[in-house]
């Protein structure tokens, strides 16, 4: 394939640039996912804690024995190099002393052969021989008598150094570490300079003494040092590794037959093997795996016998109910040629047993739900006509009692995919509530919707509810003053069988309320049936409500959620999570 | 979360920390490259003081505006210190313009100073133009070597030429302008400024050690053992070189000897040093530093090897046979008679009386317990040959040689040999001859002008001096195998002419009789080199002296040093004090013999 168009220059430049600017995003998203890998990895695994751990613990040891070690080696062979060249030096200054004690005059002609001759001497004889040991004689001070001497003859100068020259001309011993390239490759240098008393003043002896030696075997031990530390950190970081496996798996093997465990797999144990620590927890995890399966197996065996007797009894009920109710049904019609307190008797009598006849009906539904017999029949359903034909049903009550009752619904269909028929029974339930304890003050019914949810509140303005009560009300049974009589005669399972409703939607049911402010109750439920709800779109707090204390954070949630007590309601600025209440 | 983040944050910091450290800790703790300079302590300052004999300071241009004293000056300049400057010190009298007729700085070994004997100076007094001619008439002596020996001299000129010039300013002195180019001294000033020291070298058997002389120039005292070394490693002087052997080929001394107080450091390079080597060279050096005492360490390669004892092992070991004490005996008709002069030791005549006839000369040694006797006598026809024997006192056994000869010269014994193989030197008829116990004469090929009228042998017996043709040489004597062999003569630059008699009077000088520069008899004792030349009897008449015998052993012997006796006029002389060998003096005469004079003296030792 020939491509004969040439690049076009900016069109390759940014090319390049977006390249570049891909290959950085890249590398910086692979870091990112990287440092995030190892994170969990440091959260979920106890393995790679303890190894991580034991490595950086044992790095630390290992490296500060090591830096000690390696310092001491290379203190020991650096102080024997020092001993050794002090030794040469004091002998060589002795030496060079006794030979220029033979001059009295820094300008003697044999002076300098005789410096040479010295220098040769102290530097091995040979020149040529090159055990790297440079010695110099210098005469600072009779620079014009004497010419500095070094053998072998390479410039020292620049190596030995001013500081060192000063020091040794003022009459001192004095050494240093310089590294310089006398003739060679660049080496490290021990010079040593010693003053030499003469008749006729100082002349300064310098020994260079390369330190490449020294150098190279503190080099070794150090690697060496340095590998064995290497290898030991290894070592030990394998051995955590194993030793933590050896316990981590079989915890993880709990934790996994824990998991199944809690998933309902009541009969998954544990391998037990061997007699360790391990193998004990192996055994009580597995004793108390069983005894836990006795234990709900026996909880079920009772909630189940529970639910059949309630449901059988209401079925053994219901037969002979039919038959009083048929007598009932006589005596009512008949009442009005009896005597007016049996009149009223048949009047009671003909009321209780539709209070009895409603228990039953609802006691049947509660152990439908029980059974797990409630099946969901959703279909698209709008439900502002739900919501009238509730209030239509029960208008008449509201009229009796003086409750207005207020409806705020859209202008346009709300379409839920709902049961109905459930959606209307926990209306019914509601509002009924509403308008039982609204004290004859207004019920306001509001619908509303967006895209994932459909939500009606329904609120009154009675006594409201104490601070723990929003959980309560939907207990079976359960009523907010025991001694105060039932005007509608409920039953006591319309709320429990309401939340049951909308948990079978996959919806929430909650309450608020507050002392001397009255209640609201929301429902939510999913615009689509088997959706998860996030949010509701409205409040469950009503917008008049004032709250104990300064309410929620500006633009912040409220929550009014489990407390930390039994049956304690939290009610606080909101959490991430959207408010919710979970009976 | 949070609030677990900012700890962990910290912990995380260090342990990155920490692991960066531990892991780069290597770059940490090795050898540094550079240090500051540690002090590890200091040295006394040494005092700064004079050594010993401090060197005589060098005359200068300006002692004198008066052209000889001034060219004398210069003379002495060359000699006046270190020989290395010696040409800087010459060449402070040059004028500039005359500078580049001195070498510049020659090296070390190149400098030679040519030793004159001032005979004649006559000058020029200064012109107008302030120039001066000095004219010098020399006798050439030798040339002083960077070794401190005396060659032969190399030049021939016996007048040197000098011009001078005032120095600017007017009134600071003289310059040379024109000068001769070689760095000249004047014997005086070498006598002045030098000393002469004896060396010692093995014969080639190693069993003496034979003297050689050197000069030294004005060195602390505390060098002196390190130039005997340098002289002693660089071997003999060139003329003594045949009848002596050096140090093994390249020794070196490594630096300087050092030591002091008693206490000598030798350090040298030695091929093939061993035990017997170091103990000769030990030897060597005691009786080549004899003002030293004390322990001397030689070092060779600077492992000492060797400790010596200077003073013990010159007591210990003798440089060479000194002989017994020396006794005077002379001829009296015919007859070698003891003499007794003043509170001297008396001998006894060594030789059976019925051999003792008919001496004119004789020499007689000893050597271990043997007496060695060479006696020159004459026969029925008046002519004169050898008579030799050896053997025990009183020596019974003679042979004489058939050769008959007009003049026989007194004869000597070359004392180096061993008693098996005695050997000794006559001269006959002008000719020199070598002769053995057995009286077996046989000439010596000599290279020297002129007749051969004397010999004698030093006391070591490596040397000896001979008179030819009026000169006077010395020459080396090796033994090697039994046969003696003379290395060529080297002739002696004496004042004297017309030299008649010659014999050692110390180790490294001779006494001579000849005519001095005004044709008169005189004895001179003159050094080995004929350096030194200086007078011991001027005025002994008009007489030849015709025999000459000295005693070259120490005045520790029972005779006073440098004493001689020479025969002059048919009569024997003597000094200390000088005189006439009385016939009263003579020992053994037997009753009613001749009244003649004691002729022949010479010395038993």
């Amino acid at each position: 394939m020939v491509t004969a168009s040439l690049p076009d220059p900016p069109t390759h430049a940014s090319r390049r640039l977006h390249a570049v600017r891909a290959l950085r995003r890249d590398l910086v998203g692979r870091s990112v996912r990287f440092v995030a890998g190892v994170r969990q990895a440091w959260r979920r695994s106890l393995q790679v804690r303890v190894v991580t751990i034991t490595l950086v613990a044992s790095s630390l040891l290992v490296g500060g024995f090591a830096y000690l070690i390696a310092d001491k080696i290379t203190n020991i062979l650096l102080e024997n190099a020092q001993t050794d060249v002090r030794l040469r030096l004091n002998n060589g200054s002795e030496y060079a002393a006794k030979q220029f004690n033979l001059y009295s005059q820094p300008q003697e002609a044999q002076l300098q052969d005789t410096i040479d001759g010295t220098v040769n001497y102290l530097a091995g004889g040979d020149p040529a021989q090159t055990s790297g040991v440079v010695v110099a004689i210098t005469a600072d001070n009779f620079a014009e008598f004497i010419e500095p001497r070094v053998s072998p003859d390479v410039p020292v100068r620049s190596v030995i150094g001013d500081e060192l020259r000063s020091a040794v001309a003022s009459g001192k011993v004095a050494h240093r570490i310089r590294t310089g390239a006398l003739g060679g490759e660049r080496t490290k240098y021990l010079v040593y300079g010693s003053p030499v008393p003469t008749k006729f003043g100082q002349v300064e002896l310098y020994y260079l003494v390369p330190l490449a030696r020294q150098d190279a075997t503190a080099a070794d031990a150090r690697a060496t040092v340095v590998a064995t530390g290497v290898a030991l950190v290894l070592l030990l970081g394998l051995l955590a590794a194993l030793v933590t496996r050896l316990v981590v798996t079989p915890v993880r093997v709990a934790a996994r037959t824990a998991q199944r465990l809690s998933a309902g797999l009541l009969d998954q144990r544990m391998v037990v093997s061997g007699e360790d620590d391990l193998a004990l927890l192996a055994a009580s995890f597995n004793q108390m795996a069983t005894n836990l399966q006795r234990q709900i197996l026996r909880l079920e065996e009772m909630s189940r016998l529970q639910r059949r007797f309630t449901s059988d009894v209401s079925h053994e009920l219901r037969t002979p109910l039919t038959t009083v109710r048929m007598a009932a049904d006589l005596i009512f019609t008949e009442r009005d040629g009896f005597e007016p307190a049996v009149a009223r008797s048949a009047e009671l009598l003909q009321a209780e047993l539709d209070r009895f006849e409603e228990l039953l009906t609802d006691l049947l539904e509660i152990s439908r739900f029980d059974a797990g017999f409630a099946v969901l029949d959703s279909e698209p359903t709008d439900l502002v006509p739900v919501v009238h034909r509730v209030t239509e049903r029960l208008a008449g009550l509201a009229e009796r009692v003086g409750v207005a009752i207020e409806l705020d619904l859209p202008g346009t269909p709300v379409i839920a995919e709902v049961d109905p028929r459930r959606v209307e029974r926990v209306l019914r339930n509601l509002v009924g509530n509403a308008v039982e304890h609204g004290e004859a003050k207004p019920v306001r019914i509001t619908l509303g919707m967006d895209q994932s949810a459909v939500a009606v509140t329904v609120r009154d303005h009675g006594v409201g509810l104490k601070p723990g009560e929003e959980k309560l009300v939907f207990n079976r049974f359960w009523r907010a003053d025991p001694s105060r009589a039932r005007q509608t005669g409920g039953t006591g399972l319309g709320l429990s069988i309401s939340l049951e409703d909308a948990r079978l939607h996959g919806g929430w049911l909650e309450a608020w309320g507050a002392p001397g402010q009255g209640a609201q109750f929301r429902l939510t439920l999913p615009a689509r049936a088997g959706d998860r709800l996030t949010t509701s779109p409205l409040r469950l707090v009503p917008a008049d409500a004032t709250l104990p204390f300064g309410g929620p954070r500006d633009g912040g949630l409220l929550a009014i959620g489990p407390g930390s007590g039994a049956g304690a309601l939290a009610i606080g600025p909101a959490d991430t999570e959207p408010a919710e209440v979970r009976p | 979360m949070s609030a677990r983040s900012g700890p962990g944050r910290r912990v995380r910091r260090l342990v990155v920390g920490l692991l960066a450290g531990v892991l780069l800790f290597p770059a940490g703790c090795g050898i540094p490259a550079e240090t500051d300079v540690q002090v590890d302590g200091s040295v006394p300052v040494a005092e700064p003081g004079s050594l010993n004999g401090p060197p005589a300071s060098p005359p200068a241009p300006t002692d004198s505006d008066e052209p000889v004293p001034f060219i004398e000056n210069y003379l002495r300049a060359a000699a006046a210190g270190e020989r290395d400057q010696a040409y800087a010190r010459a060449r402070t009298f040059l004028a500039g313009e005359a500078r580049n007729q001195l070498p510049g700085k020659p090296q070390t070994s190149e400098i030679e100073l040519t030793v004159v004997r001032l005979r004649a100076k006559e000058s020029t007094p200064l012109n107008n133009e302030g120039t001066s001619t000095v004219r010098l008439k020399v006798q050439q002596i030798g040339v002083l070597g960077a070794d401190g020996t005396l060659g032969p001299p190399e030049a021939t000129e016996t007048e040197y030429v000098f011009e001078l010039r005032r120095a600017e300013p007017p009134g600071s002195g003289l310059l040379i302008t024109r000068l001769p180019n070689v760095l000249l001294t004047s014997d005086s000033a070498l006598r002045e400024f030098y000393r002469q020291h004896k060396v010692y070298f093995w014969n080639s058997d190693q069993t003496r050690l034979v003297p050689d002389l050197r000069y030294l120039p004005a060195v602390p005292a505390e060098r002196l053992v390190t130039e005997v070394v340098k002289w002693l490693a660089g071997g003999p002087s060139d003329w003594l070189r045949p009848g002596v052997t050096g140090l093994p080929d390249r020794t070196r001394p490594i630096n300087n000897a050092t030591g002091g107080n008693s206490q000598w450091e030798v350090n040298l390079d030695m091929p093939g040093a061993n035990e017997e080597r170091l103990a000769r060279l030990g030897t060597q050096l005691a009786w080549s530093l004899p003002g030293l005492t004390g322990q001397l360490d030689l070092k060779i390669q600077n492992q000492k090897r060797f400790s010596v004892d200077l003073a013990r092992e010159r007591t210990e070991h003798d440089a060479y046979p000194r002989g017994v004490d020396p006794t005077r005996f002379s001829v009296y008709d015919g007859v070698i008679h003891p003499l007794a002069l003043a509170s001297e030791r008396r001998g006894s005549v060594p030789l059976l009386a019925t051999e003792n006839r008919n001496v004119v000369s004789a020499s007689i040694a000893h050597a271990d317990e043997q007496v060695l006797a060479a006696m020159v006598v004459t026969g029925p026809d008046r002519r004169l040959r050898l008579k030799v024997g050896t053997g025990l006192d009183p020596v019974a056994v003679f042979n004489s040689n058939a050769a008959t000869f007009g003049t026989m010269s007194r004869p000597t014994w070359l004392r180096s040999l061993d008693g098996a193989h005695p050997a000794g030197l006559v001269a006959a008829d002008g000719k020199l001859y070598r002769f053995d116990g057995a009286a077996g004469l046989s000439p010596v090929p000599l290279n020297v002008a002129g007749k051969v009228v004397a010999v004698a042998g030093s006391l070591d017996g490596h040397r000896i001096t001979l008179v030819s043709g009026g000169a006077v040489y010395v020459a080396p004597v090796n033994v090697d195998g039994g046969v003696v062999s003379l290395g060529q003569p080297r002739r002696l630059p004496t004042v004297l002419t017309g030299v008649t008699a010659a014999d050692w009077i110390s180790e490294d000088q001779l006494v001579l009789a000849g005519n001095d520069p005004d044709r008169r008899p005189v004895i001179h004792q003159v050094s080995v080199d004929g350096v030194f030349d200086s007078p011991l009897k001027n005025d002994i008449g008009s007489a030849v002296v015709t025999q000459l015998a000295g005693y070259p052993g120490s005045g520790d012997r029972g005779l006073p040093a440098f004493s001689f006796m020479y025969e002059a006029n048919g009569a024997a002389y003597q000094n200390n004090p000088f005189g006439f060998i009385k016939r009263q003096q003579v020992l053994d005469l037997p009753a009613g013999s001749r009244v003649v004079n004691p002729t022949a003296p010479f010395f038993l030792y």
